[in-house]
């Protein structure tokens, strides 16, 4: 910023003194400060009051119980019961379930789709792409409901697997603790793959066409194509959505709820749903709540961590 | 002067956010300290535009004392009403509460307990010697009264007269019967007409919850607390019954609310056990009038237990804020003291309350052509002075949470005893 106002400075007033234009500088860097603070100095406000303050409460919070208005410290009490909660560690597998398998699945399909419909020779490019990206603009409870009537015992999936013989009675797929985690794992891919699609296809918009066509001519096969050139190129982008990605899933709640409010039994619940479970649907123990949520930090910033090192660029 | 410049933006911002939070400040102390305030409009939250709003605005225009203010009711789901008092009484702050609010009565304990100074006390107002029993040991907490009853969730057994007939069976055989002659009865309408007895949803218990209170019995033991649940003899013939139940193949499995009411909508099921707010949903289906009757619910098949039970029902509540005076006043002259309203909430929208003076009136004595004929509101608010008196306690959903996955367990073959043990275990570790 310095360097171009001294530029500005020597081009617009070649006649000025040393010392008049050294002063000018100054002030001129002085001036500048000055009003990126004032640019920035509300969201820093504003930042600090709605979300560094309340992390801070939280976080005392979390070693606080008793219901509703009556919390109490009890130090590290809410963690030690953590280790002991059946249903935390269900809520915590869960999701780590839904992480394991859902994260990676949507990512390669995302790429796959991305590398596909940005292929110049391809016919209706943009009504592909709106295809793929419109369920994303869909409202997360309503096509968690759609989703449910599809997976119901009377659902269109159900009568057309019966049609085709793939199944001799109706599978009651939403009270069976198997399908119904497959039920979610589907209806959230569905929803999010085209949105990380979104950012390769934008990423894949800048890498040098050169680069492909020198491979090719050097005799690289599609597959060496895609692993040796798109991969790494889009390899921070890659990094951006599997975080992204991942913090999304770990937060995961109206799906969830829509779809089988966490059953049967414990087999669904998300670590958000059972957090709001103890809040709202319980007698309210929000200190526990909270320490419940911190894990959900601990878990990003742990994740985050190790995605960073394994894909990150090494500085 | 940079530095001046800093301190003076950062002191500015500081001074108008105090400001901002002294003039909260005052508002609220202004509303603790002055005991009778005049206030010219009073807030009322409910949440079915069909049934409890619809009670507030007949209440509005039945009131005859002689206050002098407006009320307000608004509509919220019932799932905002929970968290809006929950965050807002936690946070200490009373702006945006309402004056009066319905609650659910499973929650009722929970959010008395939480917040103890939040409710205004309806002890000296209203008279609970003319309300339900059942409903008085859940809407009051250590000798205060603090709810109005409102609706009776009075349980009874909705049954297709037709397809009895066909299996050989007159209404009096399903009436004041165990649940084990259900059961049997069950077995024989389905291979008469291939129709299903019943739906169950194995992830709601309510069922289970409507066996054991036919017998006195709850999740909590009398201090509203302690689980009770391994040792549980009431608790234990519950789940052997619901067992026996999914075990005879007469029920048909649903996942929601949708599936369970289009169930009886469709025909698919020949009875259906709860609540009488399924009154509305079962006349829905208006082709199949003249073929229902209601009868008493099934009893557990143990010494003691009645044909009465309950599930859901709800209870008016005067929040601790300005205008309680004025908010207590209306539901005295409305819900607590106004036989004549109680015709009307039955006429106009078919809402149970659990007034007994109202039960009196001439409305409760219609003939209902749908249930053929049947004196329906004064058999339910019969039933409804029989239901055994329980304390639900604070942990009502909490626990049910765990025994949904228990009786996940039993369903597969698990030792009832063990599974009954596991949840005491994980009830009392989680609710301490």
């Amino acid at each position: 910023m310095s360097q171009l106002g001294t530029k500005k400075a020597e081009v617009d007033l070649p006649v000025r003194t040393k010392y008049e234009e050294s002063r000018r500088q100054k002030t001129g860097v002085f001036f500048k400060k000055k009003v990126g603070w004032l640019f920035v100095i509300v969201s820093v406000i504003a930042i600090t009051i709605f979300n560094f303050y309340p992390m801070v409460q939280a976080f005392l919070l979390s070693f606080q119980s008793g219901m509703g208005a009556n919390l109490e410290y009890v130090g590290l009490d809410n963690w030690r019961r953590l280790f002991g909660d059946p249903t935390f560690i269900a809520a915590l597998t869960n999701t780590t379930i839904y992480l394991l398998i859902q994260v990676p699945l949507m990512i390669i399909l995302a790429l796959f789709f991305s590398v596909l419909l940005n292929d110049p020779k391809l016919k209706f490019k943009s009504f592909f792409r709106i295809a793929i990206f419109l369920p994303c603009v869909t409202s997360l409870v309503a096509y968690s409901v759609v989703f449910k009537y599809l997976f119901g015992i009377d659902g269109i999936v159900n009568q057309f697997l019966l049609n085709f013989g793939f199944i001799s009675e109706t599978v009651n797929f939403l009270a069976d603790p198997f399908w119904a985690k497959v039920v979610i794992i589907l209806a959230i891919t569905w929803r999010w793959t085209g949105y990380n699609m979104i950012f390769y296809l934008a990423a894949l918009q800048n890498v040098d066409k050169s680069i492909y066509e020198a491979a090719r001519i050097d005799g690289a096969s599609s597959f060496q194509q895609f692993f040796q050139i798109t991969v790494p190129m889009l390899k921070p982008i890659i990094l951006f959505t599997s975080i992204t990605s991942t913090i999304g899933t770990l937060q995961i709640f109206d799906e969830i709820v829509n779809i089988t409010n966490g059953g049967p039994g414990n087999a669904t619940i998300s670590i958000s749903q059972y957090i709001y479970n103890l809040s709202f649907e319980y007698s309210p123990d929000f200190g526990y709540a909270s320490t419940v949520s911190y894990v959900i930090v601990i878990l990003v910033v742990i994740l985050s961590i190790i995605q960073f090192r394994v894909a990150g660029e090494k500085k | 002067m940079k530095k001046f410049n800093l301190m003076f933006l950062a002191a500015a911002s500081m001074a108008a956010l105090a400001a901002c939070s002294s003039g909260d400040e005052e508002a609220s102390g202004g509303s603790g300290s002055e005991g009778s305030a005049d206030v010219d409009e009073i807030t009322a939250w409910a949440w079915d535009p069909a049934f409890n709003i619809a009670a507030l605005e007949n209440a509005k225009e039945a009131y005859n004392g002689d206050g002098d203010y407006e009320v307000n009711i608004i509509e919220n789901a019932q799932d905002d009403i929970i968290q809006k008092l929950n965050t807002g009484l936690s946070s200490g702050t009373t702006n945006g509460m309402p004056n009066i609010v319905l609650i659910e009565d499973y929650r009722a304990q929970s959010f008395l307990q939480a917040y103890p100074d939040a409710f205004h006390p309806l002890t000296d107002v209203i008279n609970a010697e003319d309300f339900a029993d059942y409903k008085i040991a859940t809407t009051s907490f250590e000798d205060e009264q603090y709810g109005l009853p409102f609706d009776s969730g009075v349980a009874a057994l909705y049954v297709r007269t037709d397809y009895l007939e066909e299996a050989g069976y007159s209404v009096e055989d399903v009436t004041d019967i165990t649940w084990q002659e259900y059961i049997e009865i069950g077995k024989d309408v389905k291979e008469a007409t291939g129709k299903n007895m019943l739906t169950l949803d194995p992830n709601d218990l309510a069922q289970v919850r409507m066996m054991i209170q036919t017998n006195g019995s709850w999740y909590v033991e009398e201090d509203g607390s302690t689980p009770n649940i391994a040792g549980n003899e009431t608790l234990e013939k519950g789940f052997e019954t619901y067992k026996e139940l999914m075990d005879a193949d007469i029920a048909k499995i649903v996942s929601d609310w949708s599936q369970f009411v289009g169930a009886f909508n469709s025909g698919d099921v020949a009875s259906v056990p709860t609540g009488n707010w399924i009154t509305p949903s079962v006349k829905q289906a208006a082709d199949q009038s003249g073929n229902w009757a209601v009868v008493p619910m099934p009893r557990l098949d143990m010494e003691g237990a009645v044909n009465a039970s309950n599930l859901g029902g709800s209870s008016w509540y005067v929040l601790n804020v300005d205008g309680k005076e004025q908010a207590a006043d209306f539901l005295l002259n409305t819900f607590g003291s106004n036989p004549d309203l109680y015709q009307t909430l039955v006429e106009d929208i078919g809402a149970l309350g659990t007034y007994s003076p109202a039960a009196e009136g001439d409305a409760y004595a219609v003939e209902d052509e749908f249930f053929g004929g049947q004196q329906l509101l004064s058999d339910l608010s019969t039933w409804t002075d029989e239901i055994p008196a329980v304390n639900y306690g604070l942990h009502t959903y909490a626990i049910e949470d765990i025994l949904v996955t228990g009786m996940q367990d039993y369903l597969n073959g698990a030792e009832l005893d063990t599974v009954l043990e596991n949840v005491q275990g994980q009830a009392e570790a989680q609710l301490k």
